[in-house]
């Protein structure tokens, strides 16, 4: 509750902060005088600055966060309406990720040096390094152009119409889902070679365990705890939107939602998506945290 | 009007393995958005809201330009304006009052009918709550009802352009009585076009033909709007048959695609124009030899082709040759020589520098910018680049903190607005600070003269004076560029770029 009530204060201040004049935006170029002040007063913005925060924070803790200048939408309906898009997204994605980072990750600790290492170490550099702009939109032309297998971008409820649903989300969980996978399939090598190398583990192999119950019961176990710290991190990028690969794929998510808000100076919008984010990530922290009590029973006490 | 040139796609192209396949696509777009009959298109942009009086973005109009009506409507092919809800008007001999006769035959979306109280309140919701189009009304004492079928407009000065003023765009929609109080207008819509909002989210509109409409129902049963910002996925969507219209065509691939019947591709001038104004508080930009050396230094041809990759027709005056107010003066041919001489007799040092405020809001001009300084410093002007995003921009423009800035005026179809507002010393849009008396007397006698063709005359010395004194430095005329699936009927591009799909057939 701290935290978030310092997030607050520093949204707030930042986002006024940046430079434009969301008034004029709205009007485009061509208004008068009095259609600027006008909208000056509606949208409450001739309201001095403290006062604008205080108002803003009192709708914020009963959940309002009040009306978009662009849309006259409630930001409140405004991102309830992008956020299954993005969960949906994120999910996906996540889930991409890990099918691709845990046993690339853990063969390539297992066999370090080897072909399937040294493989995994250049997709993994491939997957950060290459733009995902240039990634999505060669998949668009293959897959939704000259192969005609998937639509080229858009997106359907679940509950409308499954078959779309999946079809749409393909692509961008392939896209987003290798950026993250190649991040996590560092660490997932990284902390089986470590776990690997740990005593208890030669302890046990010294013991004459079974490899396989080495593995999953000591190695494992150990590694996973990295794992989940680092899949948190990604799950709560994704949550907060991918801007670029849902313009490219026409994906209603809150990275298009916030994108335009700072493009207009969408203060009310702005300010709530942020929230929203910071929310995300103290949520996913707090869940983190649960979960390494959960797999290694020493943080309990 | 100078014909349209249709333009065939091309298999050709940066992005060749968009149309290399050759295997034929299955429809994977279908689906949503109503019956088969329905019209999918892809705009660029999702609407920011739908209340007509408020809202200012294209990607709105896009959508009301079929939702609503207004009393007169732009011609599609020379945007002179003609009956729409309004059947006739007649000026009084003093011309400070237009009566206007209304159709009788019409009703809203709702079935309710439309009458002189729905013009009244309309028009005086946009002046009565300062609304964004309240300037349009600047010379309108009052706005009443005479009897059902009559409106009266009673204006402070004659007001020739009164029709391009209250018809040249769905800003100045006819809304029913009460409209605002009955309904959520920005999600909500209740006009009397030929279709019907069916609904609107962050992935697309889709509106449903109105049976009722009184110009004739649309043969389509709707149109359902996608935004695909991305020029590449629209054109790809197009060629596989998810949508059938697009206006978010690849601009560097138009000239390519020529020769694909896979696509059906048009372009128009349309009547946007770009240009370069100076800041006349910042010497030595107020000294007329300076901009007209760089009017001179600069390859217009060159700059539209870097900005538009030729999709654009380059112009020294505002408007294309279609218009009825186009006027025939092209002083400046490209010549450094010329340009140097005149930088000497101002007593200039060169290098001079200049910032030159560009915005990637419009991303075409950031490139145009590059070549324009290329061509200056042949001249020996130094130009800084400043590229802003557009609130910046904005910011800066209205605080005077410039140089020199790039940008365009988007759909002129009267002088009154793209001369007079600019041009004239304290005039709205003037931010350069430019000031010529004799520019005055001509844009005042303009904005009163009700002759067609003598209002033609004094527009055309004006702009023949504007441009020798570079207030504006005017480049170009971009072209309006829309494709869509091949066999489609009945649409027609504009230079005003409104879309409308009610003519429209399906293949």
């Amino acid at each position: 509750m701290v935290v978030l009530a310092g997030v607050s204060v520093i949204v707030f201040a930042l986002v006024h902060l940046v430079p434009g004049d969301p008034v004029r935006l709205a009007l485009g170029t061509r208004f008068s005088q009095e259609t600027y002040d006008a909208l000056r007063e509606r949208s409450g913005l001739d309201q001095p600055l403290v006062q604008q925060f205080f108002s803003w924070l009192g709708g914020a803790l009963t959940g309002d966060l009040g009306v978009s200048f662009r849309s006259g939408d409630t930001v409140t309906s405004l991102i309830a309406e992008r956020l299954p898009a993005t969960l949906t997204l994120a999910f996906a994605s996540i889930l991409v990720a890990l099918a691709i980072a845990i046993p690339l990750g853990t063969i390539s600790a297992l066999r370090p040096r080897s072909l399937v290492d040294r493989f995994a170490t250049v997709i993994s550099q491939f997957g950060i390094s290459v733009p995902d702009f240039w990634v999505a939109i060669v998949l668009i032309l293959v897959f939704a152009g000259t192969l005609g297998w998937l639509p080229s971008g858009g997106y359907v409820p679940l509950s409308e119409d499954p078959l779309g649903w999946l079809q749409r989300l393909i692509m961008p969980a392939v896209v987003t889902g290798t950026v993250s996978g190649s991040v996590i399939t560092r660490f997932v090598r990284s902390s089986v070679l470590e776990a690997l190398g740990a005593d208890h583990v030669r302890t046990a192999q010294a013991k004459g365990l079974p490899a396989r119950q080495v593995f999953t019961w000591h190695v494992l176990r150990n590694a996973l705890l990295p794992l989940v710290t680092v899949t948190g991190v990604q799950l709560a990028y994704l949550l907060s939107g991918v801007v670029v690969v849902e313009i490219v794929f026409s994906w209603p998510g809150l990275g298009q939602l916030a994108l335009q808000s700072v493009q207009s100076r969408d203060y009310p919008v702005l300010q709530g998506a942020i929230l929203l984010f910071a929310v995300v990530f103290l949520v996913i922290n707090l869940i983190v945290d649960l979960l390494y009590t959960a797999i290694d029973p020493r943080i309990r006490r | 009007m100078r014909a349209t040139r249709p333009l065939a796609l091309a298999a050709a192209g940066a992005l060749t393995l968009t149309a290399c396949g050759g295997g034929d696509s299955v429809d994977t777009g279908g689906g949503d958005g109503g019956g088969d009959n329905t019209l999918v298109a892809a705009v660029s942009a999702q609407p920011d809201q739908l209340d007509p009086h408020v809202t200012t973005a294209y990607a709105s109009f896009q959508v009301l330009e079929n939702v609503y009506d207004t009393l007169v409507v732009p011609d599609p092919e020379d945007l002179t304006m003609q009956p729409s809800l309004a059947t006739e008007w007649e000026t009084s001999e003093d011309d400070l009052e237009w009566r206007f006769t209304l159709r009788d035959d019409v009703t809203f979306h709702d079935g309710s009918e439309f009458d002189s109280a729905d013009v009244v309140y309309s028009y005086n919701r946009i002046i009565d709550e300062e609304l964004s189009n309240s300037f349009r009304f600047q010379n309108v004492e009052s706005v009443e009802a005479d009897g059902p079928d009559t409106v009266v407009i009673r204006l402070t000065q004659p007001t020739p352009n009164l029709l391009e003023r209250i018809g040249s765009f769905k800003g100045m929609a006819i809304l029913p009585e009460n409209a605002a109080e009955d309904l959520d207008l920005t999600t909500e819509a209740n006009g009397t076009g030929p279709f019907q909002l069916e609904s609107s989210d962050a992935s697309s509109t889709v509106l449903t033909a109105y049976e009722d409409y009184w110009d004739g129902a649309p043969s389509i049963d709707g149109v359902e709007f996608r935004y695909i910002t991305e020029p590449a996925a629209a054109l790809t969507a197009l060629q596989n048959g998810e949508v059938q219209w697009t206006d978010n065509v690849p601009p560097q691939q138009i000239e390519s695609l020529d020769g694909d019947d896979s696509v059906e591709l048009e372009t128009t001038a349309s009547v946007d124009y770009w240009y370069m104004s100076m800041n006349y508080a910042r010497p030595p930009f107020d000294n007329r030899d300076v901009r007209r050396a760089i009017s001179f230094a600069i390859d217009r041809e060159e700059v539209a082709e870097a900005a538009w990759f030729g999709a654009a027709e380059a112009n020294q005056t505002a408007i294309p040759e279609d218009s009825f107010f186009y006027y025939d003066y092209a002083p400046f041919e490209r010549d450094p020589e010329q340009a140097r001489q005149l930088l000497a007799q101002a007593g200039v040092a060169t290098p001079l520098t200049m910032g030159l405020m560009v915005t990637d809001e419009y991303p075409e001009t950031v490139t145009a910018a590059q070549v324009i300084a290329s061509q200056l410093a042949e001249v020996g002007i130094t130009v800084e680049i400043e590229t802003l995003d557009f609130a910046t921009w904005l910011d800066r423009q209205g605080a005077g903190d410039y140089d020199a800035f790039y940008l365009g005026w988007l759909g002129n179809l009267d002088p009154a607005a793209f001369y007079q507002e600019q041009h004239q010393t304290d005039g709205p849009n003037n931010y350069q600070g430019y000031s010529n008396p004799q520019v005055d007397q001509l844009l005042l006698e303009g904005s009163t003269e009700t002759d067609d063709e003598a209002r033609k005359e004094i527009y055309d010395q004006a702009a023949q004076i504007i441009v020798d004194d570079v207030s504006y430095l005017y480049l170009y005329n971009p072209d309006v560029v829309q494709a869509w699936a091949p066999g489609l009927s009945g649409y027609q591009i504009r230079a005003d770029k409104a879309i409308n799909f009610e003519n429209v057939e399906l293949p």
